[in-house]
């Protein structure tokens, strides 16, 4: 369609209005964690400044309990994202080849499950976590992030799997194979991308957590954003260069990772909300 | 003997997936309710009460604000995301330049923490040095008083809300309008239809599917809504900006009360299914009507 001056003019004024609204906060606050503390709260503020990585060393100083949380939060994020695309790519592709009625049946509990408001499960979990010894553990987090992402990552498998042709499998039957065989040589490298998707997910969401996080654990398994949560709790006032330099640290990989596979969150969003 | 080895394999293969979801949601959610009939404590042996903690809570002024609270935020923040989402979708379908970057831009906040998220918009509301507090001062506006003042906070966290979640309802509500032939776009512009009837009569109803679910699930997610208040206010002042997910926190983790968090932990899944019903009901009849 061809397109006058003053449309392709207010089609511009939208995209930068959406850009500012969008990406600008998180801008400021990757920018401003490299400003020396006093230009911080400078206004108007101040566009050309001297990096300097000041507020990064007073952090490593002051919060050294920042970076093990920071660490905390890696082997939390992978051991979730592992467990569930393990689990949901076995149980994706029963749900993609196998029709029956108790199959079905399962699936739409899964759906009813998936609504459930994660803060409720605590109540119950709390003196079971204790009791099992799991409070202030990475296994708890891993179990309580996976589990409350399995559902909607079946649903994405399945999806992907579901257009995987039979014919190749049937292939891989004559051959000889068996269901193991043919998930790992014919099913994995064919929903790769899929697994990819479903993974983003869990990844962010474990990420990101704050919730379970902060019922779940004391001091040990302490992660990222908890840590964040303290320093902006903090008595004395608010150090904002501080608090910058750490959510810039806790920010940029997963910001970097969502925009490296934007495809997949794409794809991924769409197969799971839309078709199921 | 084969056909008998891969129905077993599988179930094996089902299993871990429905061991999770029973263990660790379904059943505990079923506590929740058996929990919510009586009173119980740490170390102490729990007594059935009946509905009392209903009773109880239902008899508390500060679960009706709670309440309130969530209603409108929950409102305010879904609906502003769907307007703002169904405008910017077909924008981009008409065609941007930049697409693919400004794609990524919008899909930024999705990847930032609600804790992060508190930490910018708390500094941008900074009096003195924030951008948004200098704009409203600018402006003339009065300032936007969100640590005294009950519905300033909750603007704040609905405007943080919107924040964080306008990437899902916009891909959601844009991928579906991907996939909407042009042609009929075409056939209307011929018919001589003007821009805001194409979105009326076209996109609108087209789209309804997407919609729907687009709110649906906002609906479900923003009730659940907790990290932002908490960080930014607590719930206070004088439990002023509290919502149901912290009233239950405060309820059971400070006080103790477990039958009474119970009881609001079990209204608030009841409400949820109450949001789903007409959603879980087509997914009922899609997967359980038409396999038979």
């Amino acid at each position: 369609m061809r397109e006058g001056p003053t449309r392709r003019a207010g089609k511009l004024a939208a995209l930068a209005l959406i850009a500012i609204w969008s990406g600008l906060p998180i801008l400021i606050v990757v920018l401003s964690s490299f400003k020396p503390p006093r230009e911080i709260l400078a206004f108007p503020p101040k566009l050309l400044f001297s990096p300097t990585f000041e507020n990064y060393r007073a952090l490593i100083v002051r919060w050294p309990e920042f970076f093990e949380a920071l660490q905390s939060s890696l082997i939390v994020t992978t051991g979730a994202t592992i467990l569930t695309v393990v689990v949901t790519t076995l149980a994706g592709y029963v749900y993609a080849r196998v029709r029956s009625r108790k199959l079905a049946a399962s699936a739409f509990m899964m759906i009813v499950i998936r609504m459930v408001p994660p803060i409720v499960v605590t109540l119950p979990l709390f003196p079971v976590v204790n009791w099992l010894r799991l409070n202030d553990t990475h296994t708890v987090l891993i179990l309580l992030y996976a589990t409350f992402f399995v559902s909607l990552n079946t649903w994405i498998m399945k999806a992907f799997i579901d257009q995987i042709p039979v014919e190749l499998e049937e292939a891989a039957i004559i051959d000889g194979a068996g269901v193991w065989q043919i998930l790992r040589h014919v099913i994995v490298p064919l929903a790769a991308q899929g697994m990819i998707a479903a993974s983003t997910f869990v990844l962010i969401f474990s990420w990101n957590e704050f919730l379970f996080a902060f019922i779940f654990t004391t001091t040990e398994a302490k992660t990222a954003p908890l840590i964040l949560s303290e320093m902006v709790g903090a008595v004395d006032g608010v150090e904002w260069g501080v608090l910058f330099a750490a959510a810039t640290l806790q920010l940029l990989p997963i910001l970097i990772f969502v925009i490296a596979v934007q495809k997949y969150v794409i794809a991924g969003m769409t197969a799971g909300s839309l078709k199921g | 003997m084969k056909a008998m080895s891969t129905r077993v394999a599988h179930a094996v293969m089902v299993a871990p997936v429905q061991l999770m979801l029973v263990l660790v949601i379904g059943l505990p959610s079923l506590w929740v309710l058996w929990l919510s009939l009586h009173t119980t404590s740490f170390g102490q042996a729990p007594v059935f009460v009946g509905l009392a903690n209903y009773a109880t809570v239902l008899a508390d002024p500060y679960f009706w604000h709670a309440l309130v609270n969530t209603f409108v935020v929950v409102n305010v923040v879904v609906y502003v995301e769907l307007v703002a989402a169904l405008a910017m979708a077909t924008l981009f379908a008409s065609g941007v330049p930049f697409r693919r970057t400004m794609i990524s831009i919008i899909l930024a906040p999705y990847a930032v923490s609600e804790v992060v998220a508190v930490v910018i918009w708390k500094y941008m509301l900074e009096p003195d040095v924030g951008l948004i507090s200098g704009l409203i001062a600018l402006v003339g506006l009065p300032e936007l008083a969100w640590t005294t003042d009950r519905w300033s906070a909750l603007t704040l966290v609905s405007l943080l809300s919107i924040w964080l979640h306008l990437p899902f309802s916009f891909l959601i509500l844009y991928s579906a309008l991907l996939g909407v032939p042009k042609e009929l776009y075409e056939s209307a512009a011929i018919d001589g239809a003007n821009a805001w009837h194409r979105f009326a009569r076209i996109t609108v109803p087209i789209l309804m599917p997407a919609i729907l679910v687009a709110l649906m699930f906002r609906y479900v997610f923003a009730f659940r809504l907790f990290a932002e208040v908490w960080l930014l206010t607590g719930g206070g002042p004088a439990r002023q900006t509290e919502v149901l997910a912290t009233y239950l926190y405060r309820h059971a983790f400070r006080y103790q009360e477990f039958g009474v968090a119970s009881a609001i932990g079990w209204l608030m899944v009841v409400g949820t299914l109450l949001i789903s019903a007409v959603y879980l009901r087509e997914m009922y009849k899609r997967m359980l009507s038409a396999d038979a």
